[in-house]
This record gives structure tokens, C-alpha cells and sequence, in this order.
């Protein structure tokens, strides 16, 4: 038997490396990538709760469709903005395009 | 024992593709592993008894958000000319720092938390019907609302990903 923690212990690892992933890469598609570790983390993180400690509801795998289905239309929404910020600028690092950081 | 070996196999596999998705230098690689480790979260899945969900990481994260990743990868590549690119900011021990935090922080209330008595025994079969009746009555209004954002999403992708001299 898999203790719950188990599953716990996983996701919590993902998400850190994925808010490492956001934090250090400067690359607005690695960015992206590191921010569907993190989706990623929490919907494996519901389904876990889900499975163990409410199979009679599963609100958690409801919450994780939802997570994949934004997470679907985020994604490409961002690549697009990535593809059009390429064609202006020739650069997909996010340090080039700061002209609203205060 | 055996499901327990193949447990561990699969959480070391998508622990070290997501390391190698942050750690690798070069961005193909790092969508190759992020696809290694989606794929091994569907996994995961299975292991808690919800085959539908692992399909559908299965076919929305393998087979559509990959391909995108790499295809944007692949549209916004340039010629460094042989020149390695940078690729941590110069934020990256801070980066270190926190994301180490972070992660102390969640395996410490993993472990320290009393989460009750369902939590020891394996998970309860989660059968597709529960899936489909929670989603379709209960989770109605929300299910219909999160089709309207994908096709917002859609429209908006192809306005802002069009050229424009037409």
C-alpha cells in the first residue's frame, strides 16, 4: 500500500522544482514549461486527496479537470504571445521585454 | 510489494525528468523530459485507481501542449552563431533559495500533518461513472463556462498569433 504522504512528498518536489524553473530561466517558453510542472504538482496533488480521503465526492478530480482544461488554454495563449513578442523584438528572453517593469 | 517497486520507479522517473527539465540547458531536451515527465504523472494516475484522468494527460499534455511547446521552440529559435545561451538569470541563487524553502515547507506539512484515517490504507476505486455524473450534474454551469474560456482562448491565440499585413 501507497501512504498518502507518498503522493504528497511528489508533488510537493514538483512544485518546487517548477517555482525553481520559473524563478531562474530567463527563456519565456522554459518559463512556461516550468509553470506545467507546477499545474501539474497540484492536479496530481487533488487526485491524490480525491482518491484517499473522498472517493465517495471527488471534488479533486473535478478541480483537475478544470486545472488541465485552463491549463490547456493558457498555454496557447502564452506560446502565442511568445511567437508574437519573437516577431517584434527577435528575442523570447522575458529580461528583454520589460518596458512595464516599474 | 511488486505495485510498491513500481511506484518508486515511476516517482524517481518524474522527479528526475522535471529535474531535467529546469536543470538542462538546452530548451529541446527540456521539452523531451517535460513530455517524460507528464507521461509519467499519468502514471501516477493509474496508480490512484483514476484511469480517465491519465488519459486525458495522456492525450491533452502528451499530445497537444507538447507539440505546441515544441513547435513554439522551434518558430522562436535563433542562430546564436555557436554561442552558448545564457540560461539562468543572474536571480538564480535566489531562485535556489527560495524554491529550496518551498520545498522544506511542503515536505514538512506532507509529513507532520495527521491527514486522518483514509489516509494509510490505498486509494478507493474511483470508478468513470462517479466522474461523469459529478461532472455533467453537479459541475454543470462550470463545465459549460470552462468551454467558453477555451474558445476565447482559441480566437484570442489565432488574433494575436496572425500577421498582420494581410
Amino acid at each position: 500500500m501507497i501512504p498518502l504522504e507518498n503522493y504528497l512528498l511528489l508533488s510537493g518536489i514538483l512544485f518546487a522544482l517548477g517555482a525553481y524553473g520559473v524563478l531562474a530561466r530567463r527563456s519565456a517558453v522554459m518559463i512556461l514549461m516550468s509553470v506545467e510542472l507546477m499545474l501539474n504538482a497540484v492536479s496530481l496533488n487533488f487526485i491524490a486527496f480525491a482518491a484517499y480521503l473522498d472517493p465517495s465526492q471527488i471534488t479533486g478530480v473535478i478541480f483537475a479537470v478544470f486545472v488541465i482544461t485552463v491549463a490547456a488554454a493558457e498555454v496557447a495563449l502564452a506560446l502565442s504571445i511568445v511567437i508574437r513578442l519573437f516577431r517584434l523584438r527577435a528575442t523570447s528572453n522575458v529580461d528583454e521585454a520589460a518596458n512595464l517593469k516599474w | 510489494m511488486a505495485a510498491e517497486i513500481t511506484w518508486w520507479v515511476f516517482a524517481v522517473a518524474v522527479v528526475a525528468a522535471a529535474a531535467g527539465v529546469v536543470f538542462s540547458g538546452n530548451v529541446i531536451h527540456s521539452a523531451i523530459f517535460l513530455i517524460l515527465s507528464l507521461a509519467g504523472v499519468a502514471g501516477m494516475y493509474l496508480f490512484l485507481t483514476v484511469e480517465f484522468m491519465a488519459l486525458v494527460q495522456l492525450l491533452i499534455y502528451g499530445g497537444g501542449v507538447s507539440v505546441l511547446i515544441l513547435l513554439a521552440l522551434m518558430l522562436t529559435r535563433m542562430d546564436m552563431g555557436g554561442q552558448k545561451e545564457k540560461v539562468n538569470g543572474a536571480q538564480m541563487p535566489f531562485a535556489l533559495l527560495v524554491a529550496g524553502g518551498l520545498m522544506a515547507v511542503l515536505v514538512g506539512v506532507a509529513l507532520g500533518t495527521d491527514w486522518g484515517p483514509g489516509a494509510d490504507g490505498g486509494p478507493a476505486n474511483v470508478s468513470i461513472d462517479l466522474i461523469g455524473i459529478r461532472l455533467f450534474e453537479d459541475f454543470g454551469a462550470p463545465f459549460v463556462i470552462a468551454s467558453v474560456v477555451l474558445l476565447v482562448a482559441l480566437i484570442g491565440s489565432i488574433i494575436l498569433a496572425r500577421d498582420e499585413e494581410e
